[in-house]
């Protein structure tokens, strides 16, 4: 298990391919704010990132969900742009916005028409610097997040097992509670909550901005610096503390609610992303289900016929996240015999390993994928920011084909014997209810 | 991961790959929809490659094109583009969802998923290992009117890669082990379809508003058609309808034509079978069967209801497309658009709404599609008729004309970004006759219409008939609300399985 280690001596080389398309320019205002540009002169467009240190980590009970919320509201008005002007201007421009919240940072984004930079740059720093929250437009916006909560949770099957299992996996820790927050708590967040959400959070010290295409990287900087340069320096935002006990056994729980068939969640508590198991990890992940020929995709879906189709996501997260299957099953299914296979499986890879080849597979297919990533400017750009926010430096995404490159089977056997312990899982199982009257909290909610 | 948007975009030459990655992805959706930590864009990062710096004029320029004919008769079409090392192929045909036989929906559809199950040469895990081994990827699906197949790879494998395209086109065996094993997972699928509110309501629309037009069929077929699909079905299609005649494959990326020429000629050595030319579908224009009348799906278990309106639109290349396109940006396109203005942002009745010309070969429709809570179904649907009434009525004002070009003109160039999205172009203005300036001119044709055109556009196409109307959600509780929309029919959902 010591050849699975967070990072240590690790020096890792910089992969030549993506040296060469990664000549970022950067710099810091003396506000704080971060700068990163890079020049792609192939179309006429541009696509701008501004990454916050926030998400869902960063909240407490009484107030779940308030970073997207407030995301929502980062488009509803500033002192020069007021009211509908932020995406009237830049449409009306040739451009388009959009933002997510995650648990750990809420990230907005432009595409736009390369001779739009300017009016981009006066519209994301009106933006930061003066944002006006109104109680109409709250009241207006939170409705529409309890749309969406409605339709990504409690009208969706796997929505509504994923925010379950949540609250089994974390005991302690902001990650228990899902990103959009509670019902109740959407519904009661206040404007005074979003303003020192604002204050606290949305200071340029607090931010990367990150500009991807058909740029003149100095003369961008001379434009960010006279937009950006005078917003204020806010104080540091407190550190989140992981409280997160360890985890003694196996968690379950069961959802009911009226379904075609039984489905089945499961999250395995993983590390955190600076911790070089999570690349391992990565590798791991490709070996399982990336491609008609993975494991579990073979096994589970084609061979044994046992499940419709099976999933695995692993995604980075600052503090340690989950590694989370969903496995969508047949209406005959035995939800109990399919996680026996799929426990099979794990426990075959961590005592056998995988073999050179399967190890070369995901290591190709690794590469390839991230080549596609970094292949448009809006690619480009978000990649920096996640790199950079969620490792630390954007450059360390330089060198992650040179890391996955050196992984070995000792290694994957290692961190699979590791994280696919039965004491690090949390199951949730859907059981398809027939009647669908008693429609329960979702009729109180109604 | 929660956002601000839904990402909601139909636009005509996006249209076949859209509808092959539904079907491709759509074991990956479900895990994006769970996902928290991952942005749902980074799904759609797809693969490209940049050309080496240049001067950029903002002008907008396909790489130059290189044709050759394989001595089978396929039309081969390459456009070297570098300088990341790798390669995107698109073979087209017209074999889509209309090409049906009588009662077997979504056999094209399924047939074209089963050509990687084996080959004379190799079986299924044979051809997943060469594939996948390399890092490269193999898709195939349909839309309507076009059966696609995606291979993307590295460049180095591109000879490889292409070795088992043509093996999957030329020689499948479907074995019949692997037709069985499909189609279980397809009737599995449609069973569990039935708790995705949204498939739900898009399956239900497409058969109210097309009737009995070939487009009315259920593209990935359903519970009643696939079960009857044999094996010899799928040989009977592959034999018949798919063919190098009927066929174009094009090729982007960092490799070079007089490679890609000779490859193709390998790769495809031997390939018969199939039309000698392109099937066509009469190309019809006219009232829709059920314009006025109110579907309603029953789903009891819904907290909200899933909305769908629509109405008659045109067909891939028709003269109305870029009028017709400005209206829609304006009405539903943007995010500044009338129905957003006035549903999500007034309102704040939905988290979603768009309106969008869906255009076929030989047919189209104009549709909204939107969601609500149960309690303002009936708000949300007369908020949007207010407003698409609105534009049929009194067209658009110039400044809003004039902001719906400058918004699509500016984002246009997002079109040709990556090796994928150039492919899909190139395939789409050879296969619809677009005309090989389309990307070129695209921007100059959008920035002539005028105000009158549209107008024009807007009373042809903003409902100038009564729409048909489609909701999924709690019928108990919706019904009575949608009185006097016209005749309710209610149904239940299974009847979409």
């Amino acid at each position: 298990m010591s050849k699975a280690s967070p990072r240590s001596t690790a020096v890792r080389a910089v992969d030549p391919t993506l040296a060469a398309l990664f000549d970022v320019h950067e710099a810091t205002l003396p506000n704080g704010l971060k700068v990163r540009l890079l020049a792609n002169h192939q179309a006429p467009v541009v696509s701008l990132y501004t990454f916050f240190q926030v998400g869902s980590r960063n909240e407490r009970p009484g107030i779940t969900g308030i970073s997207h919320l407030f995301e929502h509201m980062m488009f509803n008005g500033a002192k020069k742009y007021g009211p509908k002007m932020f995406d009237k201007t830049l449409e009306s421009n040739g451009g388009r916005s959009n933002a997510y919240t995650s648990n750990d940072m809420t990230v907005y984004y432009d595409d736009f028409s390369a001779d739009a930079l300017e009016t981009v740059l006066d519209l994301e720093s009106d933006r930061m610097r003066s944002l006006r929250i109104s109680d109409q437009t709250l009241a207006s916006e939170r409705q529409v997040v309890m749309e969406e909560r409605r339709v990504r949770v409690d009208n969706e099957i796997p929505g509504m097992m994923d925010e379950e299992l949540g609250t089994l996996v974390y005991k302690a820790h902001a990650y228990r509670w899902p990103v959009i927050g509670w019902m109740a708590d959407i519904e009661n967040i206040t404007r005074d909550d979003c303003q020192e959400y604002f204050r606290t959070y949305y200071a340029p010290n607090n931010a990367v901005l990150y500009i991807v295409g058909d740029i003149d990287p100095k003369k961008t900087l001379a434009l960010v610096k006279r937009y950006y340069g005078n917003i204020p320096r806010g104080p540091s935002p407190a550190s989140v503390l992981n409280a997160e006990p360890e985890q003694k056994g196996e968690r379950r729980a069961v959802v009911r609610h009226p379904a075609q068939s039984p489905s089945v969640m499961i999250g395995y508590r993983g590390p955190a992303a600076s911790n070089e198991d999570t690349l391992v990890l990565d590798v791991v992940q490709y070996i399982l289900t990336k491609g008609e020929g993975s494991r579990l995709v073979k096994s589970l879906v084609y061979d044994q016929k046992a499940a419709v189709s099976v999933m695995l996501d692993w995604s980075w997260r600052i503090d340690p996240g989950t590694i989370l299957f969903y496995l969508e099953l047949k209406p005959d299914s035995e939800a109990a015999k399919v996680e026996a296979l799929l426990y099979a499986e794990l426990e075959k890879l961590a005592r056998e390993g995988v073999t050179e080849k399967e190890l070369q597979k995901a290591k190709n297919n690794l590469r390839a994928d991230h080549l596609r990533e970094l292949s448009t400017n809006s690619g480009r750009g978000h990649a920096l920011g996640h790199y950079e926010a969620l490792l630390g430096d954007w450059r360390e995404g330089l060198s992650l084909p040179t890391f996955y490159a050196s992984v070995t089977a000792e290694q994957v056997k290692a961190v699979a014997a590791k994280y696919f312990a039965p004491e690090r899982r949390s199951v949730v199982t859907l059981h398809p209810e027939a009647g669908a009257e008693e429609a329960g909290d979702e009729a109180a909610e109604a | 991961m929660a956002s601000r948007k839904i990402a909601k975009v139909k636009n005509t030459v996006r249209k076949a790959a859209k509808a092959v990655r539904k079907q491709a992805t759509a074991a990956r959706k479900k895990v994006a929809q769970v996902k928290k930590a991952v942005p749902a864009r980074a799904k759609k990062l797809v693969k490209a490659a940049t050309a080496p710096k240049s001067a950029a004029t903002g002008e907008l320029k396909l790489p130059a094109l290189h044709e050759s004919t394989t001595s089978t008769g396929l039309r081969v079409i390459a456009a070297e583009r570098g300088p990341l090392p790798l390669v995107s192929v698109r073979l087209v045909m017209r074999a889509g969802g209309v090409w049906d036989p009588q009662g077997k929906d979504g056999l094209a559809d399924f047939t074209a998923r089963l050509l990687r199950r084996g080959t004379k040469r190799m079986d299924a895990d044979g051809i997943s290992e060469a594939i996948e081994f390399v890092g490269a990827s193999l898709y195939a699906g349909v839309n309507e009117d076009v059966l696609s197949v995606y291979l993307t790879t590295p460049a180095e494998h591109f000879s490889a890669m292409l070795d088992v395209l043509g093996q999957v086109m030329r020689e499948p065996t479907f074995p019949e082990k692997e037709v069985v094993d499909a189609r279980e997972r397809a009737l599995a699928q449609f069973a569990n379809d039935l708790d995705d509110p949204s498939s739900i309501a898009d399956r239900a629309f497409t058969r109210a508003i097309w009737g009995d037009h070939p487009y009315g069929r259920d593209l990935g077929g359903n519970k009643r058609t696939v079960s009857t699909f044999t094996r010899d079905d799928l040989v009977r299609f592959h034999a018949e309808c798919m063919g190098p005649r009927i066929s174009l494959l094009t090729v982007v990326g960092a490799i070079d034509p007089a490679t890609v020429a000779a490859e193709a000629e390998r790769a495809f050595a031997g390939w018969t079978g199939g039309p000698d030319a392109d099937p066509m579908l009469p190309r019809k224009q006219e009232p829709l069967a059920k314009a006025g009348t109110v579907l309603l799906v029953d789903k009891p278990d819904q907290t909200q209801s899933q909305v769908r309106l629509g109405g008659p639109g045109f067909w891939l290349g028709h003269e109305d497309y870029f009028p017709a396109t400005a209206m829609n940006i304006a009405l539903g396109g943007g995010f500044t658009s009338r129905l957003m203005n006035e549903i999500r942002v007034n309102r704040g009745l939905t988290y979603g709404v768009s309106s969008y010309f869906d255009t076929m070969s030989a047919g189209g429709i104009f549709a909204l599609s939107t969601f609500t809570k149960t309690a303002s179904t009936r708000v949300i649907i007369d908020v949007a008729l207010k407003e698409i009434h609105g534009v049929r009525d009194g067209g658009l004002k110039p400044r809003e004309l004039k902001d719906a070009q400058s918004y699509l003109a500016g984002l246009y160039p997002l079109r040709t970004e990556t090796n994928e999205s150039v492919a899909s172009v190139i395939a789409d203005m050879r296969m619809h006759g677009l005309g090989d300036d389309w990307v070129e001119k695209f921007r100059d044709r959008l920035r002539a219409v005028t105000p009158k055109d549209v107008a024009a556009a807007s009373k042809k196409y903003a409902f100038a008939d009564r729409p048909v109307i489609v909701v999924l959600g709690k019928a108990s509780e919706v019904k009575p609300l949608l009185e006097g929309l016209g005749p309710i029919t209610v149904v239940p959902a299974s009847d979409y399985e």
